[in-house]
């Protein structure tokens, strides 16, 4: 007359185990309750749950039904547990003896023709449940071997499943597609046209792991630009690779096959996107968001001037930290978001062109700069103004270089950077910088006269020369040269007004 | 004591509602401002004991100077005016007033060529002994002045204001404003504490054509507020020159427009002098550019550069070299003085190397 099931609940982008108890009572009138913080969606279960059983041919004992979802302090999202319910019923109805489903544990939502369907966050929710064999609706098979390979049985009806679990009947076959790895489609550089300095502004990037804002009239191409830059990242490694599968499974975006996210994720939200979307929280479970979604690869946030300003502001924290911590009244959890941000713009409302061709009154041209400054502007190292291809550029034959090229040279510079000081040079602290990147006499004096003729901030400086560090490694030059200086100045463009014929 | 009491009169008068600067003009030319305000006390709402106490001490605190029509300090250029600033407040020496005067003005949105020209024309302007009339604004007017005030020259900055003169409009020209107090004129027709309204503009440009022998725009748009000054200057007969600009140049419509319809060209400062009939001949700044020459490698980049603004990207095309040899070449021309560069456009700033 007691039955527990084993199955899993979501927190953020992290699994919680917990336990489904059923009591069966006849002592009372037959009724249906369910306790343990279940919320909308969860409280569904019942109605779905005693069709799904119905419509297997079973019988839907006529009883007091009581179910405990435990530690019953915690909240329970979403439908996973419609198939822990179910079978807890029919174990503590005596269909499926209790043995059966020891050592398992059941995730899934039901349909009313009891077809088992996939649900949101496989992949963490099988993560928090090992060493115990998840069964798991065979479309959400693929996420699931990302995580746990074939330590997992998988099923596709209520039904199937009883017929396994009481006739002891086989598995069935984990479907053969979720072995294969599909390489990702991702533009390649060579369509992209001129833009010498967009290119090397997306090469040192994708080198150095320095943001970067890319400055431009509408129709200049940014998005085009920006879109390439996954291409030109290392995959990802252990670690990252399955903290991204964790996120993309929580959110309920489709996996890649193979179960794990591999290569880095391109997100693009877009401007009138709410603080909530981009950062995650909100709900119950905290889904996760944009920022934590584009977790190891490229963030691209085009119009940046647009987005609402708070929700810029709560960029902040995962640009320091790589990830998010969401706390609310009745739980906190952190979410992973360790992402390279794009940011593109126009340099001013009416977009601007050729000196002296911007249309703006000055008051509007004010706002709109306002707008981008503060503190989300400090954390671009490379700021590079895109401009729309001459004529010449679009009709010249040939593309530009491959992104297989650019990619070679970017691995090889991350690998000397990783090798040298263990980061990324966009991490190296400013105190570090004489010792991991020093200049030469040329480079030095460069700096020296940019900061003298106020062309150039404190901040600007420190910037410039981890930018400058990630050129020379490019290069493959061991001290930083005049060159790798100038070519870090340029793709600093200065906004607004010219500081010195000011 | 009559005097001061007359000041503190006037400049409470301008405060009053229903009294511009016409009808203002027409009361002072028949009394004198503390019999106009004694008429007016207890007839006006706004004409109270305490409206007098508040702005005297409020012109005293800031150091604020009035004169108005009818006073012995009232500037004799303004006198036979065909609309005459009833009451002037005053920061600095009037007495400049009397030199050679020149109104340069010109675009807010200016271009970096057009900043420098402005600069350069305060600069030699002031070497020359000649005050500069502008109206302290963004963009031209503000370059003109630090032109001015940077020079050790005997001409003076004269700064005309829309606001209040303890009022400093733009923010960012605040520094400049007290410079161009300290070491010249500052003038507005608005009362302390008077914010720089809309309608306010177009009458602070009617004084500075109004003060100036020669009125010269250096950049405007085609529908700039700068033609608002060249059209009180042809009202009063005061000759109209203009700096021209590129024809891809939208800043330098305007100017290029008054070029077409006859206004004489300005290069450079002799120019304005010229028209002023002052003998520049003798002229001992005359061009020395201590600028370094560019070096041959980076010559073909600053010749790119001259023919029309360029982006990276252009000169990267046009050059054929690296981009790491162009930034090169560009950090080197910027640090010499040649280019300048914004949003990522690099031009040419000061004159062009022949």
């Amino acid at each position: 007359m007691l039955a527990t099931i084993r199955s899993a609940t979501l927190l953020g982008v992290e699994g919680r185990p917990i336990f489904v108890e059923v009591h069966l009572s006849d002592a009372s009138l037959p009724g249906f309750q369910m306790v343990g913080l279940p919320d909308e969606v969860c409280r569904g279960a019942y109605a779905r749950a005693r069709a799904a059983v119905l419509s297997s041919r079973l019988v839907w004992p006529n009883v007091r039904i009581t179910v405990n979802l435990a530690p019953s302090d915690q909240r329970k999202v979403g439908s996973a547990l419609d198939l822990p319910i179910a079978l807890g019923v029919l174990v503590a109805a005596e269909v499926i003896p209790p043995a059966a489903v020891d050592g398992l544990a059941f995730v899934g939502e039901l349909g009313l023709d009891g077809s088992l369907r996939p649900v949101a966050g496989i992949a963490p929710l099988v993560a928090a449940l090992r060493p115990v064999t998840p069964v798991v609706p065979v479309a959400s098979a693929r996420e699931a071997h990302g995580v746990v390979g074939e330590a997992m049985r998988v099923a596709s009806s209520l039904h199937e499943l009883v017929g396994i679990l009481v006739g002891g009947e086989p598995w069935p076959r984990i479907p053969d597609d979720v072995w294969d790895v599909e390489e990702p489609v991702v533009p390649d550089l060579s369509d992209v046209r001129g833009q010498a300095a967009a290119r090397a502004g997306l090469e040192i990037a994708a080198a150095g792991g320095h943001h970067l804002l890319l400055v431009g009239p509408p129709g200049s191409g940014k998005t085009m630009l920006a879109q390439r830059l996954p291409g030109l990242l290392p995959a990802l490694d252990a670690e990252t690779s399955l903290e991204a599968t964790m996120v993309h499974s929580a959110a309920g975006v489709r996996l890649p096959s193979g179960g794990l996210v591999r290569h880095a994720p391109f997100r693009a939200p877009h401007h009138s996107s709410s603080m909530v979307s981009l950062v995650g929280g909100g709900n119950t479970f905290m889904r996760p968001g944009e920022a934590s979604l584009a977790h190891g690869g490229v963030l691209f946030l085009d119009e940046m001037g647009e987005f609402a300003p708070q929700a810029l502001d709560a960029l902040r924290q995962p640009l320091e930290e790589g990830a998010i911590r969401v706390a609310r009244a009745r739980a906190h959890t952190t979410l992973p978001a360790r992402f390279l941000l794009i940011g593109a713009t126009n340099p001013c409302p009416c977009g601007g062109g050729a000196p002296g061709s911007c249309e703006c009154d000055e008051g509007a041209r004010q706002r709109y700069l306002r707008r981008l400054s503060g503190p989300l502007l400090d954390r671009f190292d490379l700021r590079v103004g895109v401009h729309r291809p001459t004529v010449d550029e679009l009709v010249s034959p040939g593309g530009g270089e491959p992104t297989a090229a650019v990619r070679h040279r970017v691995l090889a510079a991350r690998a000397l950077a990783v090798g040298r000081s263990g980061m990324l040079n966009a991490q190296i602290p400013a105190a570090d910088l004489d010792t991991l990147a020093p200049v030469d006499t040329g480079a030095a004096a460069l700096l020296r006269a940019q900061l003298e003729a106020d062309l150039l901030t404190g901040r600007g400086y420190h910037r410039v020369r981890r930018v400058a560090r990630t050129v020379a490694d490019l290069a493959g030059a061991e001290v930083v040269g005049e060159e790798h200086v100038a070519a870090a100045l340029q793709l600093r463009v200065r906004l607004g007004v010219s500081r010195r014929a000011a | 004591m009559t005097a001061l009491v007359d000041a503190t009169c006037a400049a409470a008068l301008t405060e009053l509602e229903g009294l511009g600067s016409a009808r203002l003009c027409a009361l002072l030319d028949r009394a004198s401002p503390s019999e106009a305000w004694a008429s007016l006390e207890g007839r006006h709402p706004g004409a109270t004991p305490d409206a007098l106490a508040r702005m005297g001490q409020r012109c005293e605190a800031s150091g604020i100077g009035v004169v108005w029509r009818g006073s012995p300090t009232y500037p004799a250029v303004l006198a036979l005016d065909p609309r005459p600033p009833a009451v002037l407040f005053v920061r600095g020496d009037l007495s400049l007033l009397a030199g050679r005067r020149v109104g340069v003005v010109g675009t807010r949105n200016a271009t970096a060529s057009g900043r420098h020209a402005a600069g350069e024309l305060g600069r030699r302007l002031a070497l020359a002994g000649v005050h500069v009339v502008s109206g302290l604004a963004r963009g031209i007017d503000g370059c003109v002045h630090r032109g001015v005030v940077g020079t050790a020259g005997e001409g003076r900055p004269i700064g005309v204001v829309a606001s209040g003169l303890d009022t400093p409009y733009p923010r960012q020209n605040a520094g400049l404003w007290e410079e161009v107090a300290a070491t010249g004129l500052l003038l507005s027709e608005y009362a302390p504490g008077a914010e720089p309204l809309t309608y306010h503009f177009p009458a602070r440009n009617r004084i500075v054509a109004a003060l100036s022998e020669v009125v010269v725009v250096v950049e405007s748009r085609a529908k700039g507020g700068s033609l608002i000054t060249v059209n009180e200057a042809v009202e009063r007969g005061v000759p109209v020159m203009a700096v021209p600009g590129a024809t891809v140049n939208r800043a330098a419509d305007g100017t290029n427009l008054l070029l077409r319809d006859g206004a004489t060209p300005v290069l450079d400062a002799d120019d304005v002098l010229d028209a002023l009939s002052i003998d520049h001949g003798r002229d001992i700044t005359r061009r020395v550019d201590l600028r370094t020459r560019p070096s041959a490698v980076d010559l073909p980049t600053y010749r790119r550069i001259v023919e029309s603004p360029a982006t990276l990207d252009m000169l990267v095309v046009s050059d054929g070299r690296s981009l790491a040899e162009v930034a090169m070449s560009v950090a080197r021309l910027e640090m010499a003085g040649w280019v300048a560069g914004v949003d990522g456009w690099w031009e040419t700033i000061g004159d062009t190397l022949r």
